[in-house]
């Protein structure tokens, strides 16, 4: 029961966090953004109908008791329905959110996982020509444009100019075998692009544990270096390594998959987003920002809880 | 025979400014059961000699420059990693000076013992603990069945470094390196640690260089010792006599700048005028001439070497020794 | 630690970090030819602001995708501009936002984290730490749309939002460096002598981070060049002139259709000009962290 009170109170300390991202966003968006008592109506408007729109939107109503309103949107997870399609958008969120996940996560799993591998490998040959090229990888995928990574790969792959392997655009989980051919290319774009910048990071993250006290007593006991390496040293990684893989989770899953499912057509909530973004839906972008914060402060909470299991140091307390 | 015979040892650190001879062909010999004190300040090069022995000077800008390593008859200079894995932590075992950080913060103590042990006798997990909870118990662990599952940081300083001492000795090496395993701790544990070296010592037979700085530790633990200045031996005595009787005028400086009870006020202490040569640019000739109070001429054109002093046990490398 | 090599590794004559990170760099070569790259990209660009070339970009001269030919280096686009044209000037485009963001993010980050690192463990920092919190929390295109939707549209929109979102990291190390150096002599020194908190951060701590700042501000500028192409292809970016983003976000329909010369126009400038910054910054890196010890 350790581990619930724990979260519980780690839940608590992210609710200031939760507030001030609503809060900005409340302010950006609803606030400071533009009246949509006119775009919302037809033509030719009457006084009523304004009236009766503007008292529906909140207009006429002071700041905190319409920020106070959103929250409570939150806290029941009823966001309304969408300006654009007049879906429910917790029914849009749960349409949504399965597509981003089975679109994002071979991506992101193989890109830590092939991230950590290279990684290691570069630093166990550090200073020689595999650790160069590795590096010389990673700077060349850190230094490409993700949307030049989609577009290139969809050219070499998918189109006629290319080897025409694979769909263009779309998607299809009703097999297992159409879900890969939909999946495959912007798995492959987006691990081209996350090994860049995670591998040089987590050769840093090794490096810095290779170069410790316990290293050298360990050679100087015998210990062989593929044992020091894949066993001793990547323990010791692991707080940073998964201090940064779970940060990334809901940078994934909403920014990652925004330029993803644009290009590619795919009905996810990146898709949604930045459909909201460009019609000014703002139920739907409500939505999105908190659930956004959430995931944060969720994915605060389950690294700390990771931190324990790798690192005996930290306590629960 | 002695167990260990050191030849014009000598090592060498490619740096961006040149290369620093950190090691200047040193010579010695260590018999079975000889504890022997390797002194000097810091920079001398008796931490890099520590670690020649065990083949672990950082390769990349280090190497062994030249010189041979006899340990038991078998040459150590030239054998490839894995050879020289197999006598760390076996034949030859190194402790080293921060006990705080010497050990890995994430496994338990009993794994990190039990490494070694597995690795070099071949035990099973449950045979490597019995022999560890053993050894905890030998260097004065009080319950050692339970510290065994501690992590590194739930002991006191004193404590991780015994752990330490029971591994390094867990294999029953013939000889120990210590690197300055006292000087991190405080006194009253430094004087336990040592007695609990040195008993352990005799139990077991083994010889040990005693890496240090301190002139006090090696009175008290050390048969014989060598001092060291700008990575050549000047003095290798036998401690009383060294203590007496020091030979070079370096030794005589740091045992004369040791402040202590004395008989008469003095209104300065005693201290070695100049400083010690950049490493990079060392001087042709005797290394300690600039700083020499007895300097001669020859003392800066050739270096002057280590010779026995007739009907003594003490060698000094000096042209006019006291 | 080997205090032969901390002793080899010290000048004798005692220079100051700057001096040796400067003998460091001119020996570290991929280093030196990045720097030249980027001075060459630099030069492009101020030719482009100061009327030298480019200045046709927007000229609708010739037959539409028209092939790579002595006159149209890179050919033209659908509607018949000079790609080599508007590739130059997208040079200028990519320094004038990385240079405006890299310097906002920097100056932002530096003030804040120095800020909450002088006064850590107290209120003032909490709220900034809170802050960095809750800006990092909001996914970045979505405050780009937001502030973009807030401001009406405005050009600026895009720069503000990189600022809002990039200072955070350079505040975050300052921070750590400024907790770090405060509990120095010389600080102690100098709240003895009666300074103001004021004139102790600004005048003597935050110098200290200069490296610091140095680096991230070449990472901050790179990432502004990076978000930019995604911006401009979602609508968010560069509103007028012309940009390498928009260039590519023009050159996807021109792929379908087999015609690539707009898209690799954009693509390798863009990957040249990232490429050699980050070397830069890699180098830089180097050069200032005072410990790294070279093998050569």
């Amino acid at each position: 029961m350790d581990v619930l009170q724990y979260s519980i109170r780690k839940l608590i300390a992210g609710i200031p966090l939760i507030i001030g991202v609503t809060l900005i966003s409340f302010l950006l968006i609803v606030y400071f953004g533009p009246d949509q008592t006119y775009s919302l109506l037809g033509k030719n408007p009457t006084a009523e109908e304004i009236a009766e729109l503007r008292s529906q939107l909140g207009y006429d109503q002071p700041f905190i008791t319409r920020y106070l309103q959103y929250l409570r949107e939150i806290v029941t997870l009823d966001f309304g329905s969408s300006q654009a399609s007049d879906e429910k958008v917790s029914s849009i969120l749960a349409r949504t959110i399965p597509v981003s996940l089975a679109l994002s996560l071979p991506g992101f799993i193989l890109g830590n996982l092939l991230g950590v591998l290279l990684a290691l490998v570069a630093a166990y040959n550090r200073g020689r020509w595999l650790d160069k090229f590795i590096m010389g990888f990673a700077a060349v995928g850190m230094s490409i444009s993700f949307l030049i990574v989609i577009i290139g790969f969809q050219i070499l792959l998918s189109s006629s100019e290319g080897l025409d392997l694979f769909p263009v655009r779309g998607w299809d989980t009703s097999t297992p075998l159409q879900y890969l051919r939909y999946v495959t290319v912007p798995t492959l774009a987006t691990v081209f692009v996350a090994l860049g910048y995670n591998t040089r990071f987590y050769r840093a993250v090794i490096v810095e544990e290779m170069t410790r006290d316990h290293v050298r007593t360990a050679r100087a006991f015998g210990i062989p270096q593929a044992q020091l390496f894949y066993k001793n040293i990547l323990k010791n990684s692991m707080v940073p390594i998964v201090t940064r893989v779970v940060f990334s989770i809901p940078l994934i899953v909403i920014s990652g998959s925004l330029l993803l499912e644009s290009y590619f057509g795919i009905p996810g909530i990146g898709y949604v987003t930045y459909d909201a973004i460009v019609t000014g839906d703002q139920p739907v972008l409500k939505a999105v920002v908190a659930l956004t914060a959430l995931l944060f402060v969720v994915a605060q909470l389950l690294t700390d809880i990771a931190y324990r299991i790798v690192d005996p140091r930290v306590s629960l307390k | 025979m002695p167990l260990l015979r050191v030849r014009d040892l000598a090592v060498e650190f490619r740096t961006q400014q040149g290369v620093a001879r950190a090691v200047d062909g040193i010579s010695f010999d260590l018999h079975a059961g000889e504890t022997l004190g390797l002194v000097g300040e810091s920079g001398c090069g008796k931490t890099v000699t520590g670690l020649a022995l065990l083949g672990l000077i950082p390769s990349p800008p280090g190497h062994i420059a030249g010189g041979s390593i006899e340990f038991m008859g078998k040459e150590l200079v030239g054998l490839d990693d894995a050879q020289m894995r197999a006598i760390r932590g076996r034949d030859i075992s190194m402790i080293f000076q921060e006990p705080m950080t010497a050990l890995n913060p994430v496994f338990r103590i009993g794994s990190q013992m039990g490494d070694v042990l597995r690795l070099h006798q071949g035990l099973s997990r449950k045979q490597a603990r019995t022999a560890a909870i053993e050894m905890l118990a030998k260097v004065g662990i009080p319950e050692p069945a339970q510290r065994i599952d501690n992590y590194p940081h739930e002991l006191s300083g004193g404590m991780r470094q015994r752990v330490m001492i029971a591994m390094a000795l867990s294999c029953g090496p013939q000889l120990l390196v210590a690197d300055e395993p006292t000087t991190a701790l405080d006194v009253t544990t430094q004087a336990q640690v040592l007695e609990q070296i040195a008993k352990l010592q005799k139990e077991f037979g083994m010889a040990m260089i005693l890496v240090t700085h301190d002139l006090g530790v090696v009175a008290e633990t050390c048969q014989r010792a060598l001092v060291m200045y700008c990575g050549r031996i000047v003095e290798d005595s036998p401690v009383t006599e060294l203590y007496a009787t020091p030979r070079h005028p370096y030794t005589a400086g740091l045992l004369a700048s040791i402040p202590r009870l004395r008989n008469e006020r003095i209104s300065e202490l005693p201290v070695i005028p100049g400083m010690v040569p950049d490493v990079l640019h060392l001087p042709a000739g005797c290394s300690f001439a600039d700083r020499c109070s007895k300097v001669q001429a020859i003392c800066r054109t050739s270096a002057p070497l280590l010779k026995k002093l007739p009907g003594r046990e003490a060698h000094v490398a000096c042209y006019d020794p006291n | 630690m080997n205090t032969v090599l901390e002793a080899t590794t010290a000048n004798a004559h005692g220079d100051s970090l700057w001096l040796k990170a400067l003998h460091k760099f001119r020996h570290d070569r991929v280093g030196m030819w990045s720097l030249g790259i980027v001075a060459a990209y630099a030069l492009i660009a101020l030719g482009v602001m100061l009327g030298w070339w480019a200045t046709d970009w927007a000229a609708v001269t010739g037959p539409k995708w028209a092939p790579v030919s002595a006159e149209y280096w890179f050919g033209t686009n659908i509607i018949g501009q000079d790609i080599f044209a508007r590739a130059l000037y997208g040079t200028r485009t990519a320094f004038e936002v990385g240079f405006i963001v890299a310097l906002g993010a920097t100056l932002l980050g530096a003030v804040l984290g120095a800020v909450a690192g002088f006064f850590s463990g107290t209120i003032v920092d909490e709220v900034v730490i809170w802050f960095m919190g809750v800006l990092d929390s909001v996914p970045f295109i979505l405050l780009v749309a937001a502030i973009a939707y807030s401001l009406q549209g405005s050009p600026w929109a895009m720069h503000i939002a990189m600022i809002a979102t990039f200072w955070i990291t350079t505040a975050r190390l300052v921070r750590g460096e400024v907790i770090k150096l405060k509990g120095l002599e010389f600080v102690e020194a100098a709240h003895a002598i009666g300074l103001s908190n004021r004139l102790i951060i600004f005048r003597h701590i935050l110098p200290n981070t200069l490296h610091i700042l140095l680096v991230q501000a070449t990472i901050s500028f790179v990432a502004a060049i990076k978000s930019e192409v995604i911006l401009s292809f979602l609508g968010l970016g560069v509103k007028d002139g012309m940009s390498w983003g928009l260039m590519i976000s023009e050159s996807t329909f021109e792929v379908l259709a087999g015609f690539f010369n707009n898209f690799i126009a954009a693509s390798v400038l863009m990957f040249g000009l990232v490429m050699a910054f980050n070397l830069l910054s890699d180098a830089l890196q180097d050069a200032l962290d005072p410990r790294t010890v070279s093998a050569s």
